[in-house]
């Protein structure tokens, strides 16, 4: 297969889903529930496509930085723009993690929403989405992305809310959207700004522009800035702190929506978004993300430590997740950063998977019983599930051992690498930055806690209710993704060797990009050695003098960073290996504390978890009400902006529409006196010709009809008015 | 003089107006020999319209001064009759469709016939580079059209505006020929490369220049209903027959801009300073400001009083007014991307106005009616209808993402950038009270009388789809533009010798 098939071939992969959403939008009600089978049947279809396209790219042409295209979309002389579609080897993965996770959650939903009423609808709304994502994952430029940045964002609104008579459901889609918009404005004005600057919205004209030393209105820090405006898009994707307030609402779409969306595609946009962009980030702008991305990994498993609903847990931990990602990004961790990306698709699908065939089979219990109150997602109405559900219960068991970060999991490789990242990014920058680790690795064993305490609560023991001791497992629809995803998440997919993914392939297909940033802006570590491009001397000696500037405080860096040999692509890489195994063995230390806690607590209540409750009230009403984000944007924004808007409404009301009324009467009148001219003065006129000529006679007076001389009149008139105004 | 090989070339570069005159003989000869064919003369049109465009479409890149110095062959030639012939095709597509033509006539041989014979007049029109050649052009057309207006003749109102349209045109003819005499009297020539050589070397009186000028341009005016020429416009329009109104309120405007422009272009403009930026006229008088106040006249004028329309036909008449003093607004900035601005305006500007017409006629068709409250609850009567003339109206009243508005973005970049900032600014208030009459449409399919429950109209799956024809490119080039542009480009050099 050569390289010119690859982008037809993968824009055949992004117009596939769309076909579904077509077919189940405009005859999904005559489709019946064959509409679901179409649905799961094209999007078998696009993931051997995609599987195609990414298997040519990552085998034949991985050498090759991009293929891409670029096609003009319009050209107003001053004003180019440029667009087109490319597919790296990050776009090359992402392309098979959307489709096989999309294809996976058709198939679940063909059995999970088969009593639904509007069946059809729920598959075209995901086709929709599929197809906006996938767009996403192939632009290679700002525009492009940003469209389809917002058509995911009004498709996953319309999955949200789609049981919409639930007043919850319909609040949560809203809040989702609103909360987006809030990210996408940064990002918008993020892309105008480096519009502006170097006039493309293509990344490579972007990157070439900034590497060239041409800065925003001449001011590096405004690059920052374009830089943390980009991120805010991804702050409000992947529900990063302190946007991160949608995610868990937004478990009130169905749970295969959670699944795709909530879990692998749609919040890993953001996260992508920043792999995608990686060149343009200043070390400020990185340090920013570092930032961002640890808080919120901290503050949601904290959260996740007190929660109830099952699906809850499952969506605070999703934050907490992307915040190890967006942490990873900010060190510059970058590779490891995108491969947990990867893997926490498969094993966050597979949780949610799994969620949702105990959830309905709570349901369908319940239905059995004629019972119509009990909470079907409350953990504490679930217990002993591991008889009644063992499939179910070995696939989450797995893949809870995988989040928790176990050797054998592709969870533990990338985990540990992203922990690796931090240790090492704390090293050689020092200072505050030790912050970083420590509540990294905080969070890592509290993920450990959180996930065990949900697995021994909800599947060991005893059944606390009746309920759950009447749950069945469920149809093969709903287990064969269970396993298969569960089966992804081996350690094996990546890398041979079990406690170190460094080696394997992912590794080598995924390499940090070079920075676009000029050195003096950029951290000296992430400045890929000079060495291995056999760049010219000159061009090695400024590197350093760029390296003593900045980590002139650590003078033996200088020296190190000086002499580094063409093994490592950089300084970080090269201390990340350093720390691989204390960061291996801490974390193991750490997750098994965890793990043990869980167990001492809920599995053999050794510790009363009422008495700890009790003892650390404060902390754990602080925790269950998720830190009162929601009141705090409540009492400050919603309410601000609520005073704000009542108060514009006025002005609307008096001030303007006084305005835009009196406006509309001068120019109704306007066109009244025009509309009383052609009656009253043309046809006047009319008459005054027609009395004028009406001397020569009654009968050549019938003849006329009167209007057409003084159409004459006024043409001769108009010349004369001409001649007159320009002589 | 013209010697035989400048003879041989023209008549070989006057291929599409010969296959127009076969085609128009040959549908007259058929028609009379097929008699129990009823559209037999309307399915020749049609062919001789596509030979014609194959021959047209071989001219590319020509620039020929033929028939010594009669008729000029260029790209922008070629482009404003490629605007005509496809106009002239739709039309005739449509007239397949036309109840009321068939309701009066049996046979309407003689009508294709016609359309035919206005065409020619307009390709002659367009190319026409010497005054008694326009004015035999314009006769042309206009003899055919004064005939069309009045085809359905047992129709009194039709018949009213045949006369009056004869008239006025009549009026409008003299006019002009009495400032092609004076023009004629002061430089001794009609052609206009002599016109413009005498002007460049000798100075003429300005009033006598002037006087002639606005005299010819009222020929031009009539053409395209610029105010105050445009009076004979709503009577017609709304007493002709639909496919006669439309066509004329494209294909008839689009032969008037084309002269109108190679006119000034071809007569005036003064070569020594070179044609980059805008273009130098000779003689003492400011043609800019004459063109741009008949600009803010017709959209203003045209804008206003279609808000008081109640008639389908008589506010499109009004709307194709003020649409004409957009164009106006792109001729007065007299360099060549005002040129470029027009012919992208025009091709969006068929397809959109064509296609509303269109609708206009199918309505009609069925409800025998065309006042403006006959569309409540159009939405739910026949909802694909509704949504195609839903953007028609948009892309007439200039909101992306359809193609006006992109027509409409480079009339006004070429006005702004040529430093008519108040210009622009008259044409955006204009375009917002357009919106006025346009938007109560839309509403009236979609808000009004939702309720009651009218029967749906069912339309010919062949009459949607020629509807979804001119609606999907309204939108498409709306969003993809470029190749239009492009070609606007490459056309937009009026060829003036050398």
């Amino acid at each position: 297969m050569t390289q010119d098939v690859v982008l037809p071939l993968s824009i055949l992969t992004l117009l596939i889903p769309l076909l579904s959403f077509l077919i189940n939008i405009f005859f999904g009600k005559k489709l019946g529930k064959i509409s679901g089978v179409i649905g799961t049947s094209i999007l078998g279809i696009d993931l051997g496509l995609a599987i195609i396209v990414a298997f040519t790219k990552l085998t034949s042409y991985a050498g090759i930085q991009v293929i891409q295209n670029r096609i003009e979309w319009f050209d107003l002389g001053s004003l180019q723009v440029n667009i087109g579609i490319g597919i790296d080897n990050i776009a090359a993965i992402m392309l098979i993690v959307v489709t096989l996770i999309s294809f996976l959650v058709h198939l679940f939903s063909t059995v999970y929403m088969g009593d639904d009423r509007q069946y059809s609808k729920f598959f075209a709304y995901l086709g929709l989405f599929t197809f906006s994502m996938l767009g996403i994952v192939i632009a290679n430029n700002f525009l492009i992305m940003y469209i389809f940045w917002e058509l995911v964002g009004i498709s996953s609104y319309l999955l949200i809310g789609f049981w919409y008579e639930k007043d919850s459901a319909s609040n949560a889609g809203k809040k989702a959207f609103i909360t987006n918009r809030i990210g996408d404005l940064g990002f918008f004005i993020g892309i105008m700004i480096l519009f502006f600057t170097y006039g493309s919205f293509m990344f490579e004209d972007v990157f070439a522009g900034i590497s060239s030393g041409v800065m925003p209105f001449d001011n590096p820090t405004m690059l920052t800035i374009a830089g943390i405006c980009i991120f805010m898009g991804a702050i409000g994707k992947s529900a990063q702190f302190p946007l991160h307030v949608w995610l868990p609402d937004a478990m009130e779409g169905p749970t295969p929506v959670s699944a795709l969306i909530h879990a692998a595609t749609m919040v890993a946009a953001g996260v992508y978004l920043v792999a995608k962009v990686f060149a343009m980030f200043t070390a400020d702008a990185l340090t920013f993300i570092a930032v961002i991305g640890t808080i919120t990994a901290f503050i949601s498993a904290t959260i996740a430590l007190t929660q109830v609903d099952f699906k809850k847990v499952l969506a605070y931990s999703t934050v907490s997740q992307l915040g190890f990602m967006i942490m990873s990004l900010g060190v510059g961790g970058y590779t490891n950063g995108f491969f947990h990306l990867v893997t926490h698709a498969w094993f966050k699908a597979a949780l949610f998977l799994a969620a949702g065939s105990v959830i309905h089979a709570m349901h369908q219990a319940m239905h059995h019983m004629h019972d119509h109150h009990t909470d079907p997602q409350d953990i504490n109405n679930m217990g002993g599930l591991r008889k009644t559900m063992p499939w179910t219960y070995r696939t989450f068991l797995f893949v809870t051992l995988a989040l928790s970060g176990i050797p054998l999991t592709s969870g533990f490789l990338s985990k540990d690498g992203i922990l690796a990242g931090t240790l090492a990014y704390a090293n050689l920058t020092g200072g505050w930055h030790w912050i970083i680790p420590v509540l990294g690795f905080t969070a890592a064993g509290m993920t450990a806690f959180y996930m065990f305490r949900l697995t021994i609560v909800a599947f060991h023991g005893e059944p606390k209710t009746e309920i759950a001791k009447h749950t069945k497992e469920n149809k093969l629809p709903i287990v064969l993704p269970l396993v298969v995803l569960a089966f992804m998440s081996l350690w094996i997919f990546y890398s041979p060797n079990p406690i170190d993914a460094s080696k394997g392939w992912f590794h080598k297909m995924i390499v940090q990009p070079k920075s676009a940033v000029p050195d003096a802006y950029q951290w000296s570590f992430l400045i890929n050695n000079k060495t291995e491009e056999a760049a010219p001397a000159v061009h090695q000696a400024e590197g350093a003098t760029h390296t003593a500037e900045i980590t002139a405080e650590n003078p033996h860096e200088v020296t190190k960073a000086g002499h580094t040999t063409g093994h490592y692509l950089n300084k970080f890489q090269e201390e990340t290996h350093h720390f691989h195994y204390i960061a291996m063995i801490l974390s193991l230390l750490i997750a098994g504390s965890g793990i043990l806690l869980a167990f001492l607590i809920y599995q053999y209540k050794t510790i009363s978890a009422d008495k700890l409750e009790a003892r650390f009230k404060f902390l754990h009403t602080f925790s269950y009400n998720k830190w009162y984000f929601d009141e705090l944007y409540q009492a400050t924004a919603i309410n601000g902006l609520l005073v704000i808007s009542k108060a514009l409404s006025w002005f609307d009301n008096y001030v303007v529409d006084g305005l835009v009324n009196l406006s509309s009467y001068v120019t109704r009148g306007f066109g009244y006196i025009v509309g009383l001219f052609d009656n009253y003065v043309i046809d006047g006129a009319v008459n005054l010709v027609a009395n004028f000529t009406g001397y020569c006679g009654n009968k050549m007076r019938k003849l006329q009809t009167g209007h057409i001389q003084s159409y004459v009149v006024f043409v001769l008139l108009g010349i004369l008015i001409l001649l007159y105004f320009f002589i | 003089m013209m010697d035989i090989s400048d003879l041989i070339k023209s008549i070989s570069l006057f291929k599409p107006e010969t296959t127009l005159i076969v085609t128009f003989m040959l549908a007259m000869i058929l028609d009379m020999a097929f008699k129990k064919s009823k559209n037999i003369a309307g399915y020749i049109a049609i062919a001789g319209l596509v030979i014609a465009g194959i021959f047209l479409f071989q001219q590319t890149g020509v620039n020929y001064k033929a028939f010594a110095n009669l008729l000029v062959i260029d790209s922008f030639g070629q482009f404003m009759k490629f605007i005509v012939l496809m106009s002239s095709l739709i039309i005739i597509v449509f007239s397949f469709f036309s109840n009321e033509l068939h309701n009066a006539h049996t046979k309407l041989g003689e009508y294709y016939t016609l359309i035919i014979g206005m065409t020619f007049g307009m390709f002659l029109l367009v190319g026409s580079a010497n005054l008694i050649m326009i004015y035999v052009a314009i006769e042309t057309m206009s003899i055919s059209s004064y005939v069309l207006a009045g085809y359905t003749r047992e129709v009194k109102r039709a018949s009213e505006a045949s006369l009056k349209y004869v008239i006025f045109g009549a009026v409008s003819s003299g006019i002009m020929i009495y400032g092609i005499s004076i023009l004629f009297g002061l430089t001794g020539s009609l052609n206009l490369f002599e016109i413009n050589q005498f002007l460049s070397v000798n100075n003429v009186a300005t009033l006598p220049l002037l006087l002639s000028g606005l005299m010819i341009l009222s020929g031009f005016g009539y053409k395209i209903s610029a105010v105050p020429f445009h009076f004979w416009t709503p009577d017609v329009y709304e007493g002709a027959p639909v496919t006669i109104t439309a066509y004329l309120s494209v294909a008839s405007k689009a032969a008037g801009f084309a002269v109108l422009l190679r006119f000034f272009k071809t007569g005036l403009l003064d070569s020594v300073p070179g044609t980059s930026e805008a273009w130098q006229l000779l003689g003492n008088i400011d043609w800019h400001y004459v063109i741009a106040v008949l600009a803010v006249l017709t959209m203003t004028l045209g804008n206003l009083v279609a808000v008081w329309q109640t008639n389908m036909k008589r506010l499109l008449a009004y709307s194709s007014i003020a649409h004409a003093g957009y164009l106006l607004m792109a001729v007065s900035v007299m360099n060549d991307n005002g040129v470029s601005a027009v012919l992208i305006y025009f091709v969006f500007y068929m397809l959109m106005n064509l296609g509303a017409f269109f609708v206009v006629q199918l309505i009609a068709n069925k409800l025998d009616s065309e006042n403006i409250d006959e569309y409540n609850g159009l939405g739910y009567r026949s909802p694909v209808l509704a949504v195609c003339m839903t953007v028609f109206l948009i892309s007439l009243a200039g909101l992306p993402p359809t193609s006006g508005f992109i027509g409409k973005l480079y009339v006004f970049s070429s006005v702004i950038n040529s430093g008519y900032i108040w210009l622009a600014i008259i044409g955006v208030l204009n375009s917002v009270v357009s919106l006025y009459y346009y938007a109560k449409i839309i509403r009236n399919m979609y808000l009004r009388d939702v309720e009651s429950a009218k029967t749906k109209l069912v339309f010919s799956p062949v009459t949607i789809a020629i509807v979804l024809m001119l609606a999907i490119p309204s939108l498409l080039f709306g969003v993809y533009f470029t190749p239009i542009v492009e070609w606007a480009n490459y056309s937009m050099n009026i060829f003036v010798g050398n």
